[in-house]
């Protein structure tokens, strides 16, 4: 990368920040929340002073990303296995999970609140719903992608099952199995922001709908920089695994 | 042919499991309507569902087109100049990977409720991940076609769910007024319209791509 290259990079994020704040004070501030409004909102979020329940909101929802997706991965690992391995089985649902995940998951949304409740479960059901299917079609994607003929090889020079599955298997669908945890993480975290944001009493979401229903706009911008965040954490932790797996498989 | 046999008995099997559970009083028929409860609601709502859905698919169609040629004009653009893309490809993916969940809020506040804002978020939905793949498509211009075609594929759905505005509403106001049924019969309207689209899309793909050869 070169030196001009990232000079003008910055030049325009300059650049747009200059034209947001002309373009927030010529608006109503309200709806307008130039980047000078954003600095000392920010401030007051991170030392606690607009919103003190800020750690105990994030802290939960983490706590349900982590749940959502723990939940997430152990069913679609499961049930991607399962379809993958048995081969009419697989044949005859595996269309039918990829309809499945074609349906816009917010029209569950509602009667998951309806099952579930306004608290944490229905977020965890949320994330869940969103991040499983990635992982299911992934292992499923991942199994086809196997060579049979060097299954065949194997077990005929003697490998039990778990070899073939760790020395066979594992490496030939590894790629696209780690890409489909890493879709599948990606969504549970969006899956539990906006299950929080569409109806809930504790978590980010729950102090953004506060922020933005009293148009303290200020404070929710601020909350949704502290929620990207977040956000992008979690890709980076999950792109760095990927990395790590990739160098296994070379 | 054994393989559709399966689907039809998981399907029935599932129902049937469904009915039985909600009859038998497992689940409390507040919350999990028997699908014969669905079925009769699915008729009693079923105008202004249709022209709920009528109203979302209309909402879907502009903002694809929206997105579709913003997208790929966009993409063309920033992917054929090499300075612009340079440039501009870490900031296209980063807002490519923002839940844009988190600023609906803001978008509503700007444009308020109705047509405008769906659009509009639903276009914000679509137009990033057609951008990102035409860029890179425009880059390796070997592979333009196909790539192009799953990109529409790809991106469908992910726009199409965003731009549920018009029947989240309806569905919004069940879930309130707990009538489960005329809940289910909804979100099960809007499910089959999505599964149509995506089947349709996977047509056009297949077609498309047998007749590139």
């Amino acid at each position: 990368m070169t030196l001009p290259v990232v000079g003008l990079r910055l030049a325009l994020l300059a650049l747009c920040l200059a034209l947001w704040e002309v373009a927030g004070r010529t608006m109503n501030p309200l709806l307008g929340v130039p980047p000078s409004a954003v600095v000392p909102a920010l401030r007051d979020l991170l030392l606690l002073r607009s919103y003190p329940d800020l750690l105990s909101s994030l802290a939960l929802t983490v706590r349900e990303i982590a749940t959502a997706y723990a939940l997430a991965v152990a069913a679609g690992l499961g049930c991607g296995f399962m379809l993958g391995m048995h081969r009419l089985v697989g044949r005859a649902w595996g269309p039918m999970l990829g309809a499945l995940y074609a349906v816009p998951a917010v029209v569950w949304y509602p009667s998951l609140m309806l099952f579930f409740g306004l608290d944490a479960a229905s977020k965890i059901a949320f994330g869940f719903l969103l991040g499983f299917f990635p992982i299911a079609l992934a292992v499923l994607a991942g199994i086809r992608q196997v060579n049979p003929q060097l299954v065949v090889v194997a077990r005929a020079y003697g490998a039990g099952t778990v070899t073939v599955f760790r020395r066979v298997m594992l490496p030939a669908m590894l790629f696209t199995l780690v890409g489909g945890l890493r879709t599948g993480l990606a969504l549970c975290v969006i899956g539990v922001i906006v299950g929080e944001i569409l109806g809930s009493r504790a978590g980010m979401g729950a102090l953004i709908n506060h922020a933005y229903g009293l148009l303290r706009t200020g404070d929710y911008v601020a909350l949704v920089l502290v929620t990207l965040t977040l956000v992008v954490g979690s890709d980076v932790l999950a792109s760095l695994l990927e990395h790590r797996a990739r160098r296994w498989t070379e | 042919m054994r393989v559709r046999i399966l689907q039809l008995v998981t399907v029935v099997a599932g129902l049937a499991v469904w009915e039985v559970a909600a009859r038998s009083g497992w689940v409390d028929p507040l919350f999990v309507p028997a699908p014969s409860a669905v079925a009769p609601a699915l008729r009693r709502i079923g105008g202004d569902a249709l022209a709920g859905l009528a109203d979302t698919l209309g909402k879907t169609a502009l903002a694809y087109v929206l997105s579709v040629v913003l997208g790929v004009s966009a993409g063309i653009a920033v992917g054929s100049v090499r300075l612009l893309r340079d440039v501009l490809s870490p900031y296209v993916v980063a807002l490519y990977g923002i839940p844009k969940i988190l600023v609906l809020p803001w978008i509503v506040l700007l444009l308020g409720y109705g047509t405008t804002p769906a659009v509009f978020y639903g276009t914000l939905h679509g137009f990033f991940p057609i951008m990102v793949l035409v860029m890179g498509a425009v880059r390796d211009v070997d592979q333009t076609l196909v790539t192009v075609a799953r990109s529409l594929g790809a991106t469908t759905w992910q726009l199409y769910w965003k731009v549920l505005r018009g029947m989240g509403h309806v569905l919004g106001s069940f879930a309130n007024g707990f009538q489960a049924p005329e809940l289910f019969a909804a979100t099960a309207l809007v499910s089959a319209a999505s599964i149509a689209i995506v089947l349709a899309l996977d047509h056009l793909n297949d077609k498309l791509s047998r007749w590139r050869g």
